[in-house]
């Protein structure tokens, strides 16, 4: 039955099915199966309240949603376009780092094409950058921050893989910024090739605009300090920034009505919020399922008989990854691979931090691949440009993408450093 | 009519949310304060924030059904003519319903099973893991609306 089930679920996926209707119907399918109860896929669903880091998602979102409502992309533009948009190729070095700061916050779900893309497309344009590579360049850009805290693919992978949170914001650090300053560097390149116009270094310029982002460029340090420093657990950071998100929005900055307003953003989270974590809950489900049917054993015994060492189960996970990051969006993929990929890469001495950062980084890639995504779609939407063509704009980026990619597989210590 | 309800149970669901999502904020930040602070903790902080995590997880995959915003794998719908996209609207309606029916089910079972084991001490925290049930109801109500209605517009303009 499972071998015409699994084929027809694909389909119906692909056809615009939800992904957790999809999920849940496996999980009924291999209950009904096994002579189960399918009360059993609603146990595990219960355990997601368990997670005590789980609380963190809702937070953490709603802050997301509360800064690009509250202008917090505006502000972040002035500040860095002040502190690096007189060097050569500056104003794409500014975009690369705002995208990268805001995704941290806004989670990858496309806001950051959305709030940022609109404002810096027409600034980049204006100095005289090629549409290529803006529209690349900002493609590119909408996950560019993912490993960095508070980032829910982060959050998400460390709940699903049973691994330390505060390690893996530990291990992000050094590959993201790899990746920040390889861009960067070619955006340095792009500008000094064009011989593009960039206004000098002005100190006068720097300081208000620091005063009116300093409540903004402190929360990643907040968030690093309360959890390093051990004040904070995960959970409650996320509490801490939510509070202050909406504190800085609407007594500071006053760009957001409580009374207005609040209903909205609440509801925008919500959703970002519901429709992540009914997946996390009913995959919960099917691999508890999977796992008592030992696909996982199974899995394991095939991939030993067909690869011998831990570098070409790297060169096959990378391969693997980079697929499923073109057909899947970040989270779903990560719910539904890292409880099967998990007990491989244990198998061939891949540390699961490691193994975070290289899956994040994969799909990361992913993100502005065809033929899903997810990247690619929000542009094409937001700069009305087709898909292919900002694919085809996208090339160079994944291209220095791919080499950082090799470079944090390849080089645990880039992500381990640490230890 | 049948479009007004659908406005009115959103709405409710809008307002849960809110309420789930900033008694869920309070909670945590008191249990930071009376912590640090007083020495001590909130009592059953941690297990009703967990539960509250529930009611905004249901709450807001009903509200994201009702807008359509699932996150969905749609390979090929992607690349179908919205022609061919509207027809495939209902059916994907109906089976979204049928699953979240099924769900629903289960919920209920497995809530019936905790009810009648439950101490009587912890019957609080079952009665508030009805949301179990409940939320795969709701689920299944914006499936049947959506079914009985049709793709709307701000769903094609998404």
């Amino acid at each position: 039955m499972m071998a015409v089930a699994i084929p027809l679920l694909v389909l119906l996926a692909t056809l615009g099915l939800p992904l957790f209707a999809v999920l849940a119907a496996g999980g009924l399918l291999a209950a009904h199966q096994a002579g189960l109860d399918p009360a059993v896929l609603i146990i595990e669903l219960n355990r997601i309240s368990s997670s005590p880091n789980l609380i963190a998602i809702p937070l953490f979102t709603f802050a997301g949603v509360v800064l690009a409502a509250g202008g917090s992309p505006q502000r972040l533009i002035t500040f860095f376009n002040a502190f690096l948009g007189w060097l050569p190729g500056g104003l794409g070095s500014v975009a690369l780092t705002v995208c990268a700061f805001f995704t941290a916050f806004s989670g990858a779900s496309g806001v950051t094409i959305l709030a940022l893309g609109g404002m810096l497309y027409p600034m980049l344009r204006q100095v005289g950058y090629p549409e290529r590579f803006c529209l690349g360049l900002l493609t590119s850009s909408g996950s560019l921050g993912i490993l960095f805290a508070p980032s829910l693919a982060v959050l998400v992978y460390g709940i699903v893989a049973g691994v330390s949170i505060d390690q893996l914001f530990l291990a992000g650090i050094v590959p993201g910024f790899i990746l920040l300053a390889m861009l960067i560097g070619y955006s340095f390149v792009a500008g000094l090739k064009a011989h593009l116009p960039h206004h000098p270094f002005e100190l006068r310029a720097i300081w208000p605009a620091f005063r009116k982002s300093i409540w903004d460029l402190f929360l990643p340090f907040g968030i690093l300090i309360g959890i390093f420093g051990g004040f904070v657990t995960v959970s409650e950071v996320s509490a801490c920034t939510a509070a202050y998100v909406l504190f800085i929005e609407c007594v500071v900055h006053r760009t957001i009505s409580l009374h207005r307003q609040l209903t909205e953003l609440i509801r925008e989270a919500s959703i970002l919020v519901g429709s992540l974590l009914i997946i996390l809950g009913v995959a919960m489900g099917l691999t508890n399922i999977m796992i008592d049917a030992q696909i996982p054993m199974q899995l394991l015994a095939w991939v030993e008989t067909h690869v011998d060492s831990h570098l070409q189960f790297l060169l096959l996970l990378n391969l693997f990854l980079l697929v499923v990051g073109a057909m899947m969006d970040i989270f779903s993929a990560m719910i539904v691979m890292v409880p099967l990929i998990l007990p491989l890469a244990q198998r061939y001495g891949v540390d699961p931090v490691h193994l975070g950062i290289i899956m994040l980084a994969n799909l990361e890639l992913g993100y502005s691949t065809p033929p899903v995504g997810l990247n690619l779609f929000i542009a094409c939407q937001r700069f009305k440009k087709p898909v292919l063509s900002l694919f085809r704009a996208t090339l160079p980026f994944l291209a220095i993408m791919l080499v950082w990619l090799v470079i944090v597989t390849y080089l645990p210590q880039t992500s381990l450093w640490w230890r | 009519m049948l479009e007004r309800l659908q406005r009115l149970v959103m709405r409710l669901e809008t307002l849960l949310v809110c309420v789930s999502l900033l008694l869920l904020l309070a909670l945590t930040l008191g249990q930071i304060l009376a912590r640090n602070f007083l020495e001590t903790g909130i009592p059953h902080a941690d297990t009703i924030a967990r539960l509250l995590l529930l009611y905004v997880t249901f709450f807001g995959a009903a509200l994201a059904t009702a807008h359509d915003r699932h996150i969905k794998v749609d390979v090929i719908a992607h690349w179908l003519s919205p022609v061919w996209r509207n027809r495939l609207f209902r059916p994907v309606q109906f089976l979204g319903m049928v699953v979240s029916c099924l769900l629903a089910v289960a919920a209920w079972r497995f809530w019936q099973d905790e009810w009648q084991f439950a101490a009587q001490s912890d019957r609080w925290h079952v009665l508030v893991n009805l949301i179990l049930p409940t939320g795969f109801g709701l689920l299944t109500l914006h499936f049947l609306f959506a079914l009985l209605l049709g793709e709307k517009r701000e769903h094609r303009q998404t």
